[in-house]
């Protein structure tokens, strides 16, 4: 018999975005909550009745009351669909008020793991889960997977956290082996933590966050339909409502900064697009004011537009120089400033501070020259 | 262009008249006149031919004309490179202008002519005139008037300024910007003065300001958020432990091992009590055998102590009757013998009394003896003493007589003296009759008989009885001065000795000897008086009573001290001697007598201390039978100790430890009321730590925290931002700045490389700024002072207006474009060592620059050197 399910994790219901502005940061997290109605689309798109959520499912341990009880509404009203919610390393066990919220305020359809023992999803079908006791708990929960079931069952791990070949960056040292699955005898390990979509092994996928929270995973963000038959396969399904993009842009001395621009930023649905853009390597004055404009007079259309062009090199030719003044005072200032962004005796940030007024000038030149 | 000669003709005072000044050479040319010669009106043609048109009526033509009226005439023969031309203009009436060259040949008239001397001038009305003429009474360095001619006059000298510099250094506005850079600089001020006050501050409700306060803001409200969500996460762990402790201590596994423990303790500590008790009992009985055998043992050692005593106080007693007896024996002995040494003390001291007494009398009698003796002496002193008293009392009355002095005596002298010598004078001088009488015939002169020769010392009337007399008069004159001197000299005398107390001199002499015999015979009587009697005679007579009193005192059988006074002496040594011997025995006795009663209190003890034995213990007998007694009870009583000794050991081996058993008992009932506490306890922080977590979680302080988190690095990075937003503008306002002043510096070298040297002359140190719109210098700086020049006096104004023409013409020679420097009457305000200085700038230029220098003062302008002008004057 085929089993089918959904493999989610990451939701993060209630992340502030407080570094982004009100608007874009209110969308964002409308879209995390949104994410809920969508991943029980899909898994209805899917033939699948249970989603798996494997982890940090909420942002904090102690959320606002309206996201839990929001997130918990949403969920019930899915009434079709059996949300399977594992404890991760935000949301821990440790968070005993949280839990004790869900447990009271939780609908019928929501079933909280707070304990390692096997449960039932279906005739034949156990989930081995291994909540996060803690933020950190230091050991490798998913041993607990060795339990045993009833002989010929499906056995599907579910599970959050690093796995010990790979780290996330922040610090934490990998727990999980990337063997847990093959140790544990299982047909499939559904983890949670990255939060981008991505193997490990024969049977062991992080399903990524439904939806995404950071330039890091440029990837489209969903979840994983998995399906247990005769073989195991997982596919991904696109869920996510927003796209964050990282575009970088290398230039040099005449380039068409503004086709590159445009070749760089995504067209379609820019509205629900985080941009971040940067570049690199060396433009002329005039090259590096239009590039300037070209950035200004793309950011409206973006849900959030940003470009971070301190790795770009200004560099100043006789005709940008000119174009500022052919000789007299305003020329030697812009022959100074130019001068002083090559001084090796001055620090990078001084430098810095001189490439900026030397671009200035070249902008006020301009417009005094209008 | 250089000027070689000016001709006037009929302008002004020369009219009907051509006045001509000619050969003005290269360098200076000086023209020195007095006033009202015309000097100004060879300036003012000057200006008229090059400035005015020839058929101009302005003013300035109209003001060339002479009185009389008539056409003005200016010719003047100038030098340039394209050779040398005479250029001539008539005005008002009949004008004209021609240009003719050095062979007269005409070059251009009328308009043409205007526009060759345009030529000329390279640049027309714009010329260089106005720079470099300097107009009399023309103080500063242009027109300072409002009128619309003066306007014009600056604007044109601007232009031409301005013109020179560019064709030596450049167009200002092109090295310095100009109006761009001034437009790029007021974008640049907009920019930071939308970010930053003056001293790039953030500008309150500014961008900047606003950026960094909500970056505080947000910050602040963050580590609220913190400190929010650590209590929470803090009670959140907190409430994690107390419920794992709370389910520990409630745990009924727990609770039931806890009461068993509480039961078996209770057994224990009961069955150890049990044997606790019998152990005491055995212990109790014990003591008892124990004590009764050592009560018995006891009772034997005290009789047996008893009978001892009773012998012991026997002996004590017969010991103290022995030694009462041999202090008795001894007291009684040194009592005797203290009385024996009172006795003795007694009877020396009767011995030494009266001897004493004897000798008391006897030094009485001595002493009544001393006194005769000095009875007789001082009778004698005292009769000698009265009687010098009283010859000093007579000498003193006597001397009280003679008044004379020494220096009475010296002026008697003196006065005698005089007298003499005067009427030795008028002896010598004085009139002699001499008569002698044939026969016994008196005569008297004055009425006084004389005989023999006198002398007339006056009018002098000599009878001669019976004969008649004769009237002599010796005459006036030194008679009669003589006559008064002497007479004034007999004076004197007189007064003197009055004054002596004498009738004459050899009087006086004799009181003076008298006197001053009786004052050294009144001091020898004093001395003597004082040696007798030096505290007085009364004290003589008291003393003398005294002796008198003493001498009366003599008692009648008195004895010889001499030989009483050793034997006293003896005596006193005796009764000392009887009376230490007395003193020891009576200690002696006194210590022996202590000693006595001492013993006879010790007998009396000891007889006390018989008896109070005696009493106690009875006879020797009935104690020695109560021993026997006693003895015969021990055995039996050891024997039950013993046995009560067996049965202590035998139940303390099998005693169990009440103590532990009581310590078990303890911990178990503690341990079930600590639990019931904990329970207690743990239940209530629960309580209080649900309470604040449903308050905390109910806020979704860690939501709130990320949130502000992350707004505040926004708000942070959008104020740094702007912070190098600002950095850049400053650098680059600060870099325009610095390029325009550098520009500004290299476009008025040219002019400040000829200026200053020349200032130096007159102002050494000295610089001069100058004005970027003006073109001409604003300011004078000295040692390091920057003065305005309008502030300055009128003499450095004057110099340095004047210095600036010179500059500006080697300017314009440099330029290849010469023009002569015109200075009509000035250096006015100029003190005389300036002038000095300015004629050595002005040689200095005029190396290669012409300059004509028209003054009055011919004086001040000897110095200046040059070549001398004339102006040379034909009718016409």
């Amino acid at each position: 018999m085929t089993f089918r399910f959904l493999h989610a994790s990451d939701l993060h219901l209630g992340k502030p975005f407080g570094g982004y502005p009100e608007g874009i940061r209110n969308r964002l997290r409308e879209a995390r909550h949104a994410a809920i109605g969508r991943l029980a689309q899909a898994a209805r798109q899917g033939g699948a009745q249970v989603v798996l959520l494997a982890g940090d499912s909420f942002d904090a341990e102690t959320p606002a009351p309206d996201t839990l009880r929001q997130a918990l509404r949403a969920m019930a009203e899915e009434a079709d669909i059996r949300w399977i919610m594992l404890p991760g390393n935000h949301d821990s066990l440790a968070a005993t008020e949280l839990w004790r919220r869900i447990a009271t305020d939780g609908p019928a359809n929501l079933k909280p793991l707070l304990d390692d023992s096997p449960v039932t999803l279906a005739d034949d079908v156990w989930l081995l889960p291994a909540p996060c006791t803690q933020r950190r708990a230091g050991r490798d929960l998913t041993q607990a997977m060795d339990a045993a079931t009833p002989q010929g069952a499906r056995r599907i791990g579910l599970g959050h956290g690093p796995v010990t070949d790979f780290d996330e960056g922040d610090g934490r040292t990998g727990i999980i082996p990337p063997d847990r699955a093959a140790r544990s005898g299982l047909d499939y390990l559904a983890l949670g933590d990255w939060h981008g979509q991505r193997q490990i092994g024969p049977a062991t996928w992080y399903s990524g966050a439904p939806e995404a929270d950071s330039f890091k995973h440029d990837g489209p963000a969903g979840a994983l339909l998995v399906e247990l038959g005769a073989q195991m396969t997982a596919r991904a399904v696109p869920v996510g409502q927003f796209r964050w993009t990282r575009p970088h842009l290398d230039l040099l001395p005449g380039a068409d900064v503004r086709a590159a621009l445009t070749r760089a930023l995504p067209t379609e649905r820019a509205r629900d697009h985080l941009v971040s853009v940067t570049a690199g390597g060396r433009l002329a004055l005039s090259d590096r004011a239009a590039l300037d404009a070209a950035l200004q007079a793309a950011a409206p259309d973006y849900g959030w537009f940003a470009a971070d062009l301190s790795a770009l090199q200004v560099e100043a030719r006789p005709d940008d120089l000119d174009l500022i003044d052919r000789a007299g005072a305003l020329r030697h200032a812009a022959d100074a400033l130019l001068a002083d962004t090559t001084d090796p005796q001055r620090s990078q940030a001084d430098r810095d501070i001189s490439a900026a007024a030397l671009s200035r000038l070249y902008s006020f030149a301009q417009e005094v020259q209008a | 262009m250089k000027l070689r000669a000016i001709e006037l003709t009929n302008l002004r005072r020369f009219a009907g008249r051509r006045a001509v000044l000619s050969d003005l050479g290269d360098g200076i040319t000086v023209l020195s006149e007095p006033n009202e010669f015309g000097k100004s009106t060879f300036f003012d043609a000057l200006h008229a031919l090059f400035f005015e048109r020839h058929r101009s009526s302005r003013a300035p033509v109209k003001a060339l004309q002479p009185h009389a009226g008539g056409a003005p005439e200016v010719a003047v023969e100038i030098e340039s490179t394209q050779g040398r031309f005479r250029i001539h203009k008539r005005f008002l009436s009949r004008a004209q202008a021609r240009i003719t060259d050095a062979q007269g040949r005409l070059i251009a008239q009328e308009d043409e002519a205007e526009a060759w001397i345009d030529r000329l001038l390279d640049g027309g009305l714009a010329g260089p005139s106005g720079l470099l003429w300097v107009r009399q009474g023309l103080l500063g360095l242009e027109p300072e008037g409002n009128s619309a001619a003066d306007r014009q006059d600056r604007d044109r000298n601007l232009g031409t300024r301005r013109d020179l510099l560019s064709s030596v250094a450049g167009e200002i506005d092109m090295m310095t910007g100009g109006r761009r850079m001034d437009a790029v600089l007021d974008r640049v001020g907009q920019e930071m003065a939308r970010l930053a006050t003056a001293t790039g501050r953030p500008r309150a409700g500014g961008e900047w300001q606003r950026a960094i306060e909500e970056a505080e803001r947000l910050s602040r409200a963050e580590t609220e958020a913190r400190d929010k969500a650590a209590r929470l996460s803090g009670d959140l762990a907190r409430r994690s432990e107390v419920t794992r402790m709370l389910a520990r201590v409630t745990d009924p596994e727990a609770a039931r091992a806890r009461q068993a423990a509480l039961t078996q303790a209770e057994e224990a500590h009961q069955a150890a009590r049990k044997h606790a008790d019998r152990l005491a009992q055995a212990e109790r009985d014990l003591t008892l055998a124990r004590m009764a055998e050592t009560t018995a043992r006891q009772q034997i050692d005290q009789t047996r102590q008893l009978s001892d005593r009773v012998t012991q106080a026997r002996e004590t007693l017969r010991l103290a009757e022995a030694r009462a007896v041999a202090a008795r024996d001894r007291a009684e002995a040194l009592a005797l013998r203290d009385a024996q040494a009172a006795e003795a003390h007694r009877q020396a001291g009767e011995v030494a009394r009266d001897l004493r007494g004897r000798l008391s009398r006897a030094q009485q009698a001595r002493l009544a003896l001393a006194a005769r003796s000095r009875m007789a002496d001082l009778t004698h002193r005292l009769d000698r003493a009265q009687a010098l008293q009283a010859q000093l009392h007579a000498d003193r009355a006597q001397r009280a007589r003679l008044t004379i002095t020494p220096k009475a005596m010296a002026r008697l002298d003196q006065a005698q003296t005089v007298l003499d010598r005067l009427d030795a004078r008028a002896e010598a001088q004085a009139v002699i009759i001499e008569f002698h009488a044939d026969g016994p015939l008196a005569t008297l002169a004055d009425g006084t008989a004389v005989e023999g020769a006198w002398a007339v010392p006056g009018r002098m009337h000599v009878t001669l009885p019976g004969f008649g007399a004769i009237s002599v008069d010796p005459g006036s004159g030194r008679g009669a001065q003589l006559a008064a001197d002497l007479g004034q000299a007999q004076r004197d005398v007189a007064r003197a000795l009055q004054d002596c107390g004498a009738a004459d001199l050899a009087d006086a002499r004799d009181r003076l000897n008298r006197a001053t015999r009786l004052d050294d015979a009144l001091r020898q009587g004093a001395q003597a008086l004082d040696d007798l009697a030096p505290q007085g005679l009364d004290a003589l007579h008291e003393a003398l009573a005294l002796a008198t009193a003493e001498a009366a005192d003599a008692p009648a059988d008195a004895e010889d001290a001499a030989v009483l006074e050793p034997l006293l002496t003896a005596a006193d040594t005796a009764e000392a001697q009887a009376q230490a011997q007395s003193r020891s025995a009576h200690e002696a006795a006194t210590a022996a007598g202590e000693a006595r009663a001492d013993a006879e209190g010790e007998r009396r003890s000891a007889e006390r201390a018989l008896a109070d034995v005696l009493a106690e213990a009875g006879s020797l007998d009935d104690l020695a039978a109560r021993l026997d007694a006693l003895a015969a009870t021990l055995p039996d009583l050891s024997a039950r100790s013993a046995e009560a000794a067996r049965l202590c050991a035998t139940l303390s081996d099998a005693a169990p430890d009440l103590t532990t058993a009581q310590a078990a008992l303890s911990r178990a009932t503690s341990a079930a009321e600590q639990a019931r506490r904990d329970a207690e306890t743990m239940e209530r922080d629960l309580a209080a730590l649900n309470t604040r977590i449903a308050l905390l979680a109910e806020e979704g302080i860690e939501e709130t925290l990320d949130e502000l988190s992350g707004q505040r690095a926004e708000a942070q990075a959008r104020a740094d931002r702007y912070a190098a937003e600002m950095a850049a503008l400053t650098r680059l306002r600060d870099t325009l700045e610095q390029a325009r002043t550098r520009q500004r510096d290299a476009y008025f070298k040219p002019v400040v490389r000829e200026l200053q040297p020349l200032l130096s002359i007159l102002h050494p140190g000295a610089a001069l700024q100058i004005d970027d719109q003006t073109l001409l210098p604003h300011a004078l700086t000295r040692d390091g002072q920057a003065e305005p020049l309008d502030i300055l006096s009128g003499g450095t104004r004057e110099q340095v207006a004047i210095l600036t023409r010179l500059a500006f013409a080697r300017l314009f020679a440099q330029a290849g474009r010469p023009v002569p420097v015109i200075l009509d009457d000035a250096l006015v305000h100029t003190d005389d060592d300036r002038i000095e200085a300015m004629f050595t700038a002005l040689h200095r230029v005029a190396t290669d620059q012409q300059v004509l220098v028209l003054t009055c003062r011919q004086r001040a302008f000897q110095s200046l050197g040059g070549t001398r002008a004339h102006v040379r004057i034909e009718d016409l």
